[in-house]
């Protein structure tokens, strides 16, 4: 015969067990004085009285757990709470951020030598037009360049991408050769004279 | 409710009142809604929504229970409110775990058996707590049967602090809490066959150590 498992037994002494559990108590002797045993404990148990303190008592202890509550910090989620502070922060690293990339991706600064002192030079013999002929006019290359950008002004090909790389003008001007160093210094020279104040 | 209409009788200097009552349609648990109406699920949220004073309406509900269960732990009356105290305040901290599967007052006795438990482990209560002592019952009893009556509730109190933990834990919610053998496996977050066992085993050792309290005395 299979006895009563404690959890039945238990049952029994709280007077909710099933058909079989409490047919078999009412059979087994055994099964029976541990049910008795555990309801006679558990009547035992009850004799020790709650405390039942004063109506004031509840008064007081719920306003003092309230006052508790009260000094917890704020229920309110770490964005509320903290994103007002942090905007500002992230702003600015945002802005750090963008000029940080703006200034890595823009090209180099192009060398521009310092404006020489005004050296007296020989007015040349007759105004030349760079811009189509002269002395490269038979170089169809350098007149299509010229026809090509001679309406285009430096703001529109930096905007439209045409831009040296970094370095580019400084590579450019290391591999002229003597002739067009030479031609070069003569157009910066026109450009002075053209733009020094008249007088 | 609202007050409706009015009847004027035709030719009649006296005024005749109509007093129509119209339910109102505004939801009761809206901003306006006494709280203590509220159910615990509902209270909860407005907590959450960041109304402390539904919180209030929590204690205000539960503080009682909450208190006569570490008080069964605690055996002092003063360790017992610093208790509740602390089982409130975590429940404030941890409102946001409790996700309404159980009733509150379940989570909270799980809450409650959790900070008593450190609490006797980390301080030991003293053999005989003040409160353990007889003290007469204001009312009903002569004084004999009340002081008898007194010192048989003092000498179970005893018997009950020197159980196990668990056993001790499982015995107060289902004696002294009448709480089901379920919520009671839901407060201690273990099995409905485990409580009962604990209880089996902790009813065994009560009755030992009532026996051994008595044979002290005697």
């Amino acid at each position: 015969m299979k006895h009563l498992s404690p959890d039945e037994i238990v049952d029994v002494a709280e007077g909710c067990a099933g058909a079989s559990a409490a047919a078999h108590a009412a059979a087994c002797d055994g099964c029976r004085s541990k049910a008795e045993a555990a309801a006679g404990a558990i009547r035992a148990a009850r004799v020790a009285e709650g405390p039942e303190p004063s109506p004031l008592f509840w008064t007081h202890l719920a306003a003092r757990i309230g006052e508790a509550v009260r000094r917890e910090p704020a229920r309110v989620s770490f964005w509320r709470a903290w994103g007002w502070r942090l905007a500002p922060a992230a702003a600015a690293a945002v802005l750090v951020l963008a000029v940080g990339l703006a200034l890595r991706m823009a090209p180099a600064p192009e060398f521009r030598p310092p404006e020489p002192a005004a050296v007296p030079v020989a007015p040349s013999a007759a105004p030349r037009d760079d811009s189509v002929g002269g002395e490269n006019g038979d170089d169809p290359s350098w007149l299509l360049m010229s026809l090509l950008s001679a309406e285009v002004s430096m703001d529109d090909a930096a905007a439209s991408g045409v831009w040296p790389g970094p370095g580019g003008t400084e590579q450019a001007l290391v591999h002229l050769d003597d002739a067009e160093r030479s031609e070069l210094a003569k157009i910066l020279r026109a450009e002075l004279e053209s733009s020094r104040p008249q007088l | 409710m609202a007050i409706c209409a009015e009847t004027w009788p035709a030719g009649g200097r006296q005024r005749n009142w109509t007093l129509t009552v119209v339910p109102s349609t505004e939801d009761e648990s809206g901003p306006a809604a006494p709280l203590a109406r509220l159910d615990d699920r509902r209270l909860v949220e407005l907590c959450l929504a960041g109304r402390v004073e539904a919180f209030d309406a929590v204690v205000e509900r539960h503080q009682r229970s909450v208190y006569q269960l570490c008080f069964r732990f605690a055996r002092r009356h003063e360790d017992a409110a610093d208790l509740t105290q602390e089982v409130f305040l975590r429940a404030y901290r941890g409102l946001r775990r409790f996700r309404g599967d159980a009733n509150l007052s379940t989570w909270l006795y799980r809450i409650g058996v959790n900070v008593c438990l450190n609490h006797v482990s980390a301080k030991r209560a003293p053999e005989t707590a003040l409160d353990d002592a007889p003290a007469l019952s204001a009312a009903g009893d002569d004084p004999a049967s009340a002081f008898a009556k007194a010192r048989e509730s003092a000498r179970v109190r005893r018997a009950v602090a020197r159980l196990p933990p668990k056993q001790r834990a499982t015995l107060i919610l289902r004696v002294y809490q009448d709480l089901p053998h379920r919520e009671i496996a839901a407060a201690l977050g273990t099995t409905v066959g485990a409580v009962k066992a604990n209880f089996f085993h902790a009813l065994g050792n009560l009755k030992r150590l009532l026996a051994d309290e008595a044979g002290g005395e005697t």
